[in-house]
């Protein structure tokens, strides 16, 4: 049985007279490299999808030379399933510009931007309110907490694209350019905002390190198993019965834990025709899959990937086709269209699966969407297009007699 | 240094280089789209990728710089396997139907898409074609764009930002409709296009091209009722056997001269002729403004593309402008009038027919300032295809002689194909006519080579040394008004906007088999070698001038000649 861990969340935290900044002011205290350090103590992975240690981030955005860094929190959650980062940004936005400012100040940076998703009106009004109140206490501006620490932090409204949530297009975003990713190396740390040094975090990474510094590395470190610590926000989602965000420990329980014991089971069918565990970039696990512990590392021997910690229950009355169709859609829509993998191999297989409403798959059809899937993996431009095909190509792999016609007798001749 | 393996082969290459770089350097070809050597890195065709260390990622060549101990495949099957996808997908865009098909495209012969399938030995095609149903901009005189054509590498649009500093082309349309078009889709005709045509050259595929003529100058051929004439521009000469599979450079001013009159051509004629006329104009305009302090520095007005970049980008300047102009419109001016005469024709069925290495020509010739002057103007691809079309190997014939009248050319029309010819031939007849005395030091160096900004002294007397500047391609245009507009002193500055000259004209044939750096080198060459190979290289010592100006013309800058052989331009801002 999994019950919640309550970490990150707690009682709703909006108003800014409310709150003192313990955090940040214990930050201050410690200094840039020993905020970093107990960041890297925590071993605090981060929270966008893409697990890279936040610690070292930090620590190689603090060695870059010139006097001007920018922090950005990536607050787009553009990814489909997930709805952690607008929890937070609703119910605990004072612990995320807490730990955007631990950040800020451990890296040397003294300009910041959130940039929250379009669609995210309350979160927006939240943030715009939070900007003025925290200016008009001093706790935007210049000594903050009577420290040598300058920090400013502008809102921006996104753009309305996934691909904006890649750390490179949401630069260009901001900068008022196209949002399309960019070629990396340089990496934002390197050259990011305006050709300047910039630390690109997550909503959760933020409100994560805001709690370490808070309670010390220590606490965090306890949490979850030897390769992902701490806690994570889940959203669960789909045919479920009771879904929402859930904050789970790693470690602490299985996924089919999780959507019977959390989400109250399945809402389409008696079981999952199959689940993705995180987010729609990530391969399809099958119900007899299901029993592996809720970390990075379980998830990664079953075959997929955590992602950004978004559960999709798939019930089993549920249409291949129509889902398959539907995945498709969202990848040739959201590609940003720079590189040519990318933008014409997801229009080519959206065209394919249109082609075939309620009809199998011949075999040179799966080889074709199979070849286009190796491509765009092996050669797409930035994350985006080669995660795009994962799900899409685990569904064909693991359900065969379903979508894939028989093999033909004179094939089976010709390959004797 | 940085050691590397590539294909089991050690490679040491200097720090920064690419893997594109460095397997070159090694005759290792890995095929690319997107890229262009001058232009900034896209990343976007991704046929370029290789592995590095074994790694399931691929990395593209042209953006992954070489570091110690890489050991790289650039042609492992799984890379062969992936290249030949991305080309599957790369041509389904490009929707390749009744209505497109290689056989009617401009690029039948020299299409990138063409050369890549043989380098990556594509043996299949699977997809089908998504049709894009997008619509063809005729908007403008000069160029065409067939968007369903457009693999949207971006190169057009890099070029025209980067290399030309304009950027009127910018991708549009969400994702899956990226799309390359023009400022709000408006059109090249209304934006602040030059029509320089330097994004043709760029242009992987037939998706632009120049606004064809030839339909119109077979028609005219073909009506005996007119009497076609038809001049050829000195830049043409060492490119229009390039179609024919020679060597950029190769001089074939014979052969074009013999193709042309088998074509059915009335006159065959240089513009060389035009341009030594030029010069004695815009020279003697040089002097009285010097002289006079009138407007300095003087700008040269014969390349269209530059004259349309400085109405709309420094119009405050237009009255710098030589007011001559260009050899190609008073080739026009004098073909309907002297020629006509000379000739018992009325000037109604005279055609005047170009061939210039130029897609702004086109556009210069419907300007309403020059009056039909000129009728149609051919690229040298153009003509090129005609000569084709016509059962000719240009390469096959004998030589023959410009017609007279117009024919004598000296060499100092010949250099005007290269950056720096206008300046140096200007130079040899503005010395003249100040000092009457011979330029000594006749090859003026200085001014001449690929370099983008030139600068030089030239010593004409006691009290005058004459300042002048050369800037070619379009951002050095730019830099070049730039420095006028700090303050800088010149007294003539000649522009050309396009890199090299027109010899590296938007007009030009298209080299999918090397760089245009290396093109533009050759035909510089052979520009060089005709001119010094000429005995007569002052255009002031040219009998037919004389002959002109003492039968029709009167002198240099009379009234007569203002009226025909002068012109003024038109302010045009931004759009
Ligand atoms: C297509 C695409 C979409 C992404 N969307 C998001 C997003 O919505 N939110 C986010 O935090 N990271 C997103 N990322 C990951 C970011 O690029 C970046 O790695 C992350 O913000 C870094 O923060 P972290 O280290 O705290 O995880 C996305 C990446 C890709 C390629
Ligand atoms: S992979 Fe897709 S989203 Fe990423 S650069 Fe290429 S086209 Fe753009």
């Amino acid at each position: 049985m999994v019950i919640e861990k309550k970490f990150l969340k707690g009682n709703p935290l909006k108003d800014i007279s409310e709150y003192d900044f313990p955090g940040l002011r214990r930050a201050l205290s410690l200094g840039q490299e020993n905020v970093i350090q107990e960041i890297s103590d925590s071993m605090l992975l981060g929270r966008g999808g893409a697990g890279f240690p936040t610690g070292t981030k930090w620590s190689l955005a603090l060695e870059q030379a010139g006097d001007k860094k920018y922090f950005i929190c990536n607050a787009d959650e553009g990814e489909p399933g997930t709805f952690k980062d607008r929890f937070l940004l609703e119910e605990r936005p004072l612990k995320v510009l807490e730990g955007l400012m631990i950040g800020a100040y451990a890296v040397g940076a003294d300009e910041g931007f959130i940039y929250i998703r379009g669609e995210y009106d309350l979160p927006i009004k939240i943030f715009r309110e939070i900007l003025e109140d925290a200016r008009d206490e001093g706790i935007l501006g210049k000594n903050i907490f009577g420290s040598d620490f300058d920090f400013d932090l502008t809102l921006v409204r996104g753009a309305g694209a996934y691909v904006c949530g890649d750390e490179t297009s949401l630069i260009n975003s901001i900068e008022g350019k196209r949002g399309i990713s960019r070629i990396k190396p340089p990496y934002p740390i390197q050259e990011g905002l305006f050709g300047n040094p910039t630390v690109v975090n997550n909503v959760e990474s933020l409100a994560c390190a805001a709690e370490i510094i808070n309670k010390g590395a220590g606490e965090f470190v306890a949490l979850g198993t030897d390769n992902s610590r701490g806690t994570k926000l889940v959203s669960l989602s789909g045919d479920i019965n009771l879904p929402g965000v859930y904050e789970i420990e790693f470690g602490c329980g299985t996924l089919e834990e999780i959507i019977n014991d959390l989400g109250g089971g399945v809402s389409y069918g008696n079981k999952p025709k199959f689940v993705i565990p995180g987010g729609l970039s990530t391969a399809a696990l099958l119900p007899e899959e299901l029993n592996c512990g809720y970390s990075y590392e379980d998830i990664e021997e079953a075959g997929s990937s955590l992602g950004s910690g978004a559960i999709i229950v798939v019930g089993e009355s549920r249409d291949l086709v129509e889902i398959l169709l539907k995945v498709s859609r969202f990848y040739m829509d959201e590609t940003c269209g720079t590189c040519f993998p990318c933008r014409e191999g997801n229009k080519q297989i959206n065209f394919m699966l249109n082609q075939h409403k309620n009809k199998k798959f011949t075999r040179q059809e799966v080889e074709i969407i199979k070849d286009i899937g190796d491509a765009i993996a092996a050669a797409a431009r930035c994350g985006l297009g080669q995660t795009s095909l994962s799900l899409i190509e685990s569904i064909f792999d693991k359900f065969p007699e379903e979508l894939i016609e028989e093999v033909r007798h004179s094939e089976k001749v010709r390959n004797r | 240094m940085k050691r590397l393996e590539i294909d089991n082969i050690e490679v040491e290459v200097e720090p920064g280089t690419t893997l594109l770089e460095a397997a070159r350097k090694i005759n290792v070809n890995i095929p690319t789209l997107c890229y262009e050597e001058e232009l900034s890195i896209f990343g976007g065709c991704r046929l370029c990728v290789v592995e590095v260390n074994g790694g399931e990622l691929l990395k593209p060549a042209c953006a992954t710089e070489a570091d110690d101990g890489m050991i790289v495949k650039t042609h492992s099957p799984r890379v062969r396997e992936v290249r030949q996808t991305l080309f599957e997908l790369i041509i389904a865009s490009h929707d390749i139907s009744c209505e497109l098909n290689c056989l009617t495209c401009t690029r039948q012969s020299s299409c990138e898409l063409r050369v890549v399938a043989e380098d990556i030995g594509i043996s299949r095609m699977r997809l089908n074609p998504i049709y894009r149903g997008l619509e063809k901009d005729f908007s403008s005189h000069s160029i065409v764009r067939e968007p369903n054509k457009c693999i949207t590498c971006d190169r057009c649009i890099r070029k025209c930002e980067e290399i030309q500093g304009i950027g009127i082309f910018a991708n549009s349309a969400r994702g899956p409709e990226t799309e390359v078009t023009t400022f709000q889709d408006k059109g090249m005709g209304n934006v602040e296009c030059t029509n320089c045509g330097q994004c043709i050259i760029s242009c992987p595929t037939g998706a632009l091209h120049e606004v064809y003529h030839s339909e119109g100058v077979w028609d005219a051929l073909y009506d005996e009722n007119k009497h076609v004439v038809v001049q050829t521009a000195p830049a043409v000469r060492v490119a229009i056997a390039e179609p024919f599979g020679a060597e950029p450079g190769t001089v074939a001013t014979g052969q074009l001269v013999s193709a042309l009159k088998r074509l059915g051509f009335d006159g065959v004629f240089d513009t060389n002729f035009t341009a030594y006329l030029t010069i004695m104009e815009e020279g003697t305009e040089v002097v009285k403004r010097v002289t006079e302090n009138d407007n300095l520095p003087v700008l040269t007005s014969c390349s269209p593309g530059w004259i349309k970049f400085i109405e709309h980008f420094y119009p405050d300047y237009l009255k710098n402008l030589s007011t001559a102009k260009s050899p190609q419109q008073m080739f026009g001016a004098l073909a309907k009038t002297y020629y006509a005469e000379q000739a018992g024709v009325d000037p109604e069925d005279i055609v005047v027919v170009s061939i210039m290495p130029c897609t702004a020509k086109k556009f210069e010739s419907r300007r309403p300032e020059m009056n039909g002057d000129v009728d149609f103007v051919l690229t040298t691809r153009e003509a090129g295809m005609m000569i084709k079309s016509a059962g000719i190997n240009i390469c096959d014939l004998p030589e023959e002689n410009y017609d007279n009248l117009m024919g004598v050319s000296s060499g100092a029309g010949d250099i005007f194909a290269a950056s720096g010819g206008v300046m140096e031939a200007a130079l040899r007849s503005a010395y003249y006519l100040i000092t009457g005395e011979e330029l000594e030091d006749i090859d003026i160096k200085p001014v001449r080579g690929l370099t983008g900004l030139k600068k030089a002294e030239v010593p004409i007397n006691e009290d005058l040394t004459l300042k002048v500047g050369v800037a070619h391609g379009l951002s050095n245009a730019r830099k070049m008004m730039e420095l006028i507009k700090e303050g800088e002193e010149f007294h003539f500055v000649e522009f050309m906007a396009c890199p090299g000259g027109c010899i590296g004209g938007g007009g030009q044939p298209i080299r999918a088999d090397m760089t245009s750096e290396e093109a533009l080198q050759k035909r510089l060459e052979g520009v060089y070698s005709i001119d010094s190979s000429k005995k007569m290289r002052r255009s002031h010592e040219n009998p037919m001038i004389q002959k002109l100006y003492d039968e029709f013309l009167g002198k240099p800058g009379s009234h007569k000649a203002h009226k025909l052989l002068h012109t003024e331009y038109t302010a045009r801002g931004l759009n």
